[in-house]
């Protein structure tokens, strides 16, 4: 029998991508329909991949410690200790899945509207995809800086060369922000290994993930080393006050790279912290956490009150991610199982919700090259499909029970209720101002009389088209399947959930029954 | 001068000889490229052959003055891929403009020569001898385009910075030479550490050497602030030129820091580290601030060279302190270096081949579009030059930045310095980038056919390029044996 253990399929799906995108260099830049049909065969590819991942993957190993499936490892930088080690628990399966989802999604999505430099798109989008892929199956500190820095170029280029008219100036912001964090991080990368390595005298695992999580390093040189790894992941997920490049980018981004965006890179800055920064520097980080617990809960309540007032239909879902962004922070740093559950679902949500609301922006954007609310009014009854599926997803991002931003949301407070009412009771009080700017805008946009700018577009303004309605749909699905079903995530994730909280805090983890 | 003498210095021997058979293929074919080109070629393959050949028995030579180990086999077979580079780009631009190649071969073969003698020093005066030797013809280069005003004025600046700081340092030698009685470089060490374990204080004369020298050698590297005339050589320079002018002198430079810190002052290291320190600060920050604001490629990359500067400087501020990751960090970032930036040149130079098109950000315009292939490889050595992974430059970066965090303390502040700076530089390479895909150009300039040894040296530095950052452990492995090979009076 074939044994799917030995098997490198965490490499295969990583670099599945890349092997498309090698490919695509080969093909003639004025062939354009083999381009694109080139790309999203791979990544439909490197998703079926992963869908082969879920399937072989065993939640129900125990989970004292990290316990990771599919464990690849070889020698690279043996002077160093540096490996070239992969391995997936089942926080990475549900992000690896997500990520090859949204991929072929955007790939999908962008077939319409990006006419220009196909050829150069793709190869960045599939390039994009490998340096995602890779940070969520690095089990090497190393490796796993290279994979967080190989994203940054192609995003670059995506809202660079792709973007709106400000797009320069935007993606240099991102560029910037998120370069300041890394580096910092690369400084503590080295200042971890090199700890592990004067304590032990050996360069060996210096860059283990694995080993390095059961070092216990210095109370002040975690305070220092998760300082660098909590800014940089602050400033990707982003958490106020480093927030201010993400409706820069959002904006200008076009359609594919905000779903993208929002649905995978902003998760890369909450599975840094619920992978690495936490489990590293578990001292530190509950020295840190009311700090951090602050400034989510003043994300949340900025997030929605900055959305209220967004002219923009793009920069409101933008500013409504800074908010749902600060659940999950806030449900990772309240330390205790129902909360961490509650924002592992909220990532996958909010890249699944967020993602559609992205892309149904990006739809009407196409239709009417505007995307001011105010001049979008009665589009209920020239385009119903367009307005049924913007109207779901913006009820599931308001979290209405039954869809799945309902439940990260809701086991965040509940997490957080039991850590302080208090905050608990202000973060509350934000799902209300979520609802009112999420329903206002709906009620603006697709109800009352047609506006004179939409009547002015004439037979312009169609409906969906089936290439859209399949790149939402399955989305759709999947937001219903998580509202109905979260054990599904819930269960996948468990083992995670324990071993994080076991790093906090062994007495909290077995609290919890792990 | 016995037979053992002669095989130790057969190298600087064969770089001479190169120069000077390049001379009389010259004055036997007048104006003929190729026959020039091909003996510069095949003689550099046989420098570097001999170089490694001599590399194999490490020895000193003529009474210890001079010597072989796997440090100067190091520097020298580093300087010979420098020269080899700068001669596979230069023709495409010097043709064009009619100016002579083989006379460009033979000057670059003499300060190969001069860097050879630097890096195999033994002596004060050698080392002075070699300094010369490799930095004179770089004022011939610099002037190479005779009629061009801003490469005479450039030329005018290198020449006399270069010259009053080579007279300072040589007035610093001889303080040294002065209170050690000697100018041999392990007796100069062994003296020195009878002066430091005798007293606490440094006697005046002391103190004034090291001054000296430290400025003299600061003016070399282009450390701030003594750097005030890399960017007029640099930009004035012919494009080739400017693309050697910056790693060249610079790792023959490191090379003689190497050797008269390290070796001969190492026993004071305790005095210099803290200005070693001071220098990297400044020249990476300053560097980095005025490069944000250069609208010319190539004075551009003059300042982000000053920079680069600044983050070699941190290698050896943490070598001094007493890490020999930061000596190994230092050489790999200049090798590192030395690819990345000649590969970055070979493109600008690419560029240029019609006389009269500038270097400046406009020229870059719908690059991507019009060259594509030339648009990738630039983008790769820039992303390489920020420190980008997976390429040469993180890796280098990553080294001498392991190096200081390990020193830890003071060190560990320097290494942050370098990362913000490494982040702002950011902002200035990328700016090409943009250029080159988000602008379209204003006219559509005709497409320029590219010669076969530009292509060659392009294929080789992106190559080293990529390899250095993915695959550095067999380079780690020779890196170590040269760093282990310095025989530093550095008291841990």
């Amino acid at each position: 029998m074939f044994d799917i253990g030995r098997f490198p399929l965490l490499s295969l799906i990583t670099f599945l991508p890349l092997a498309g995108a090698l490919v695509i260099v080969l093909i003639p830049r004025a062939r354009v329909g083999a381009i694109r049909w080139t790309a999203l065969g791979f990544s439909l590819a490197a998703w079926i991949a992963s869908l082969w991942l879920v399937i072989g993957f065993l939640p129900d190993r125990p989970t004292a410690g990290h316990a990771f499936q599919f464990v690849e490892e070889a020698s690279w930088i043996p002077l160093f200790g540096i490996e070239y080690k992969l391995g997936v628990d089942g926080l990475s399966v549900a992000m690896v899945v997500l990520t090859t989802t949204l991929t072929w999604v955007s790939i999908l999505a962008s077939f319409g509207p990006i006419r220009e430099r196909v050829k150069e798109y793709m190869i960045s989008f599939l390039v994009l995809e490998v340096g995602m892929l890779g940070v969520f199956v690095a089990l090497d500190l190393f490796l796993f800086y290279i994979f967080w820095e190989v994203v940054l170029v192609p995003m670059y280029l995506i809202i660079g060369i792709w973007g709106g008219a400000n797009r320069i100036y935007a993606t240099i912001k991102f560029v910037l922000y998120t370069l300041v964090g890394s580096l910092l991080m690369l400084v503590a990368i080295l200042a971890t290994a090199f700890s592990y390595q004067a304590a032990t005298g050996s360069w060996e695992g210096a860059f283990d993930f694995v080993k390095l999580a059961a070092f216990g390093f210095d109370p002040t040189f975690q305070l220092l080393a998760f300082g660098a790894f909590f800014l940089a992941f602050a400033i990707k997920v982003p958490m106020f006050p480093f927030h201010t490049w993400l409706p820069d980018a959002h904006v200008e981004a076009p359609t594919a790279g905000s779903i993208i965006l929002a649905g995978v890179l902003l998760k890369l800055g909450g599975y840094g912290l619920i992978r690495f920064a936490v489990p590293l520097f578990p001292d530190a980080a509950e020295r840190a956490a009311p700090l951090i617990i602050v400034l989510s809960v003043i994300a949340i309540i900025y997030g929605a009150i900055v959305s209220l007032v967004q002219p923009d239909l793009k920069k409101l879902v933008a500013y409504s991610s800074v908010s749902h962004m600060g659940f999950v922070t806030l449900g990772i740093f309240v330390f205790n199982e129902q909360a961490l559950q509650g924002a592992i679902l909220q990532m996958i949500n909010h890249g699944l919700i967020t993602g559609a609301l992205f892309l149904l922006v990006g739809v009407i954007y196409e239709r009417t090259h505007d995307r001011t609310i105010a001049k979008m009014t009665g589009l209920g009854g020239p385009v119903p499909v367009y307005a049924a599926a913007l109207g779901f997803f913006v009820f599931a991002s308001a979290g209405l029970p039954g869809l799945a931003g309902f439940v990260g949301e809701f086991l965040v407070l509940l997490g957080t209720f039991a850590f302080n009412p208090a905050v608990a009771a202000l973060s509350a009080l934000v799902m209300i101002l979520g609802a009112a700017y999420l329903l206002f805008m709906t009620q603006r946009v697709l109800f009352g009389e047609l506006s004179d700018f939409l009547r002015g577009l004439g037979h312009h303004l169609v409906d969906m088209q089936p290439v859209e309605i399949l790149s939402v749909a399955p989305l759709a699905a999947l937001t219903v399947v998580f509202g109905l079903f979260p054990g599904l995530v819930l269960d996948l994730v468990a083992g995670s959930v324990g071993a994080f909280l076991a790093a906090v805090d062994p007495a909290l983890a077995v609290a919890a029954g792990h | 001068m016995t037979w053992a003498d002669l095989t130790v210095i057969a190298p600087v021997a064969a770089a001479v000889g190169v120069a000077a058979l390049v001379i009389i293929v010259d004055l036997v074919r007048p104006g003929a490229t190729r026959p020039a080109l091909a003996v510069a070629f095949l003689g550099l393959a046989g420098v570097a052959a001999l170089t490694w050949w001599t590399g194999t028995t490490p020895g000193t030579a003529f009474g210890g003055s001079y010597k072989v180990d796997d440090l100067a086999t190091f520097i020298d077979l580093l300087f010979v891929f420098i020269v080899a580079v700068s001669l596979l780009v230069a023709p495409d631009y010097l043709g064009p403009r009619g100016l002579p190649v083989p006379e460009f071969a033979a000057i670059l073969a003499f300060a190969l020569s001069g860097a050879m003698l630097v890096a195999g020093a033994a002596d004060l005066l050698v080392l002075f001898l070699g300094l010369e030797l490799m930095v004179i013809p770089g004022y011939l280069l610099a002037g190479y385009h005779r009629r061009d005003a801003l490469s005479t004025e450039g030329a005018v600046k290198y020449f006399l910075l270069g010259s009053f700081s080579s007279a300072i340092f040589l007035f610093g030698l001889a303080f040294i030479w002065g209170l050690t009685g000697t100018t041999r470089i392990a007796g100069v060490a062994d003296a020195l550490a009878e002066v430091v374990a005798g007293r606490t204080a440094l006697s005046a004369g002391l103190a004034i050497g090291l001054a000296l020298l430290t400025t003299g050698v600061a003016f070399k590297i282009a450390a701030v602030p003594f750097h005030y005339w890399t960017p007029d050589a640099y930009q004035g320079s012919p494009t080739p030129v400017t693309g050697y002018l910056s790693v060249g002198p610079k790792v023959g430079a490191f090379a003689l820091i190497l050797r008269l810190f390290a070796e001969a002052l190492g026993p004071l290291a305790s005095e210099w580290l803290i200005v070693f320190y001071v220098l990297a600060a400044l020249t990476m920050t300053l560097g980095n601030l005025v490069a944000l604001t250069q609208d010319n490629v190539k004075r551009m990359l003059a300042y982000s060279s000053i920079a680069h500067t600044g983050y070699m400087l941190v290698g050896l501020a943490a070598y001094a302190a007493g890490q020999q990751e930061g000596l190994e960090g230092l050489l790999f970032y200049g090798a590192a270096y030395a690819v990345m930036n000649l590969g970055a040149f070979a493109v600008i130079t690419a560029l240029q081949r019609r006389p009269g098109v500038t270097s400046r950000l406009e020229t870059f315009s719908g690059l991507g579009r019009r060259e594509p292939l030339l648009g990738i490889l630039m983008v790769l050595f820039l992303l390489s030059l920020t420190g980008i992974p997976p390429t040469a430059g993180f890796f280098a970066k990553a080294y001498v930045i392991l190096a200081a965090v390990q020193e830890g303390g003071w060190l560990s502040l320097l290494a942050v310095i370098a990362v913000l700076n490494a982040a702002a530089a950011a902002f200035y390479y990328l700016r090409v980038v943009v250029y080159m895909y988000m602008r379209e150009p204003a006219g559509e300039p005709a497409p320029v056919g590219h010669g076969a040894l530009l292509r060659l040296g392009l294929a080789v530095t992106a190559t080293g390029t990529v390899l250095l950052g993915l695959f550095p452990e067999p380079f780690l492995g020779t890196v170590g044996a040269a760093a282990q090979a310095l025989a530093t009076a550095i008291v841990r």
